[in-house]
């Protein structure tokens, strides 16, 4: 494509474009609205993160569903035990790419 | 371009002393840095509503700063900032039952040529008018603020594609409505 052409109109947005705005107190009235930011609680994340698996494993080892899923997995059966963790992790699988999708829509 | 660089490094020590030193006189310096750029994005995208441009670019600075953690620097801040705006600006047209200029791309053959005494400036405006929603971003973000099609794609939230193509029709209209304006012999 040639571009030679639209050189000109680039010219002419740019010499339309007034350019940055004077601060004229703006700065100054935002930096009155701002909030008061809480410190980032860093341990939040990990700390439920763990304590999630910890009470998934809790669950499944109060169960004798995950020993019959292993058995039949090893086996090759496909039996309810195996349906039941399979769609479990689809379920958080699919939770966690939402989570993922709205965090990267989000800008920033 | 190594302007460019330097002044990312500075925005980049300055998000940093904000984020993890909660320093807010370090974001004071952001929001002075970038302001001006910021709020004639909106001005431009509000049609020169100045009183509009500037509630969405305090809302804009005020979710820049509770979201600043988030920043990775993937993109440059006023980049990143652009993007904020430009999601409060879209926000605020969807709630408003106005539409910003109601044309399509088929009103060009409408469009008639402006008054003789309108100067260049003004044609341009009137030309710009004319073009689609997206159109007239892409434009504004690539032209006139400086971004690059992909800086742009990211704050538009648009495919690369699409940005490219936004372009290059917006650019081809303007040289047909500007064509036109020269044919009255202006």
């Amino acid at each position: 494509m040639n571009d030679q052409p639209n050189d000109p109109i680039d010219a002419l947005l740019q010499k339309g474009f007034e350019g940055p705005v004077p601060d004229d107190g703006f700065s100054a009235r935002v930096m009155q609205v701002l909030p008061a930011r809480r410190p980032r609680q860093r341990w939040v994340l990990p700390a439920a993160t763990a304590a999630g698996i910890v009470a998934c494993w809790l669950a499944l080892t109060s169960t004798s569903l995950l020993r019959a899923a292993g058995r039949d997995w090893t086996t090759g059966t496909l039996s309810p035990p195996i349906l039941v963790l399979l769609v479990a992790m689809v379920g958080m699988s699919l939770l966690a790419t939402w989570w993922a999708m709205t965090e990267a829509d989000a800008p920033g | 371009m190594a302007d460019g660089s330097a002044e990312a490094r500075v925005d980049q020590a300055l998000v940093a002393r904000a984020v993890h030193g909660n320093d807010r006189r370090a974001f004071e310096q952001l929001l002075r840095r970038h302001q001006g750029m910021v709020r004639a994005q909106l001005r431009r995208l509000t049609h020169g509503d100045e009183a509009s441009a500037d509630d969405l670019a305090q809302e804009a600075f005020v979710i820049a700063w509770k979201k600043l953690h988030q920043f990775r620097g993937d993109a440059k801040f006023s980049t990143w900032l652009y993007r904020i705006a430009y999601t409060c600006f879209l926000q605020s047209y969807r709630k408003s039952i106005h539409a910003i200029d109601g044309k399509h791309d088929d009103d060009l053959d409408r469009v008639s040529a402006p008054a003789s005494t309108m100067d260049l400036q003004m044609d341009i405006e009137y030309a710009m008018k004319r073009l689609s929603a997206g159109e007239q971003a892409v434009l504004l973000h690539c032209v006139q603020l400086g971004l690059s099609h992909d800086e742009a794609s990211y704050v538009l939230a648009m495919p690369l594609g699409t940005v490219k193509t936004h372009a290059t029709r917006g650019k081809a209209k303007l040289q047909l409505l500007l064509a036109a304006w020269r044919e009255t012999g202006n």
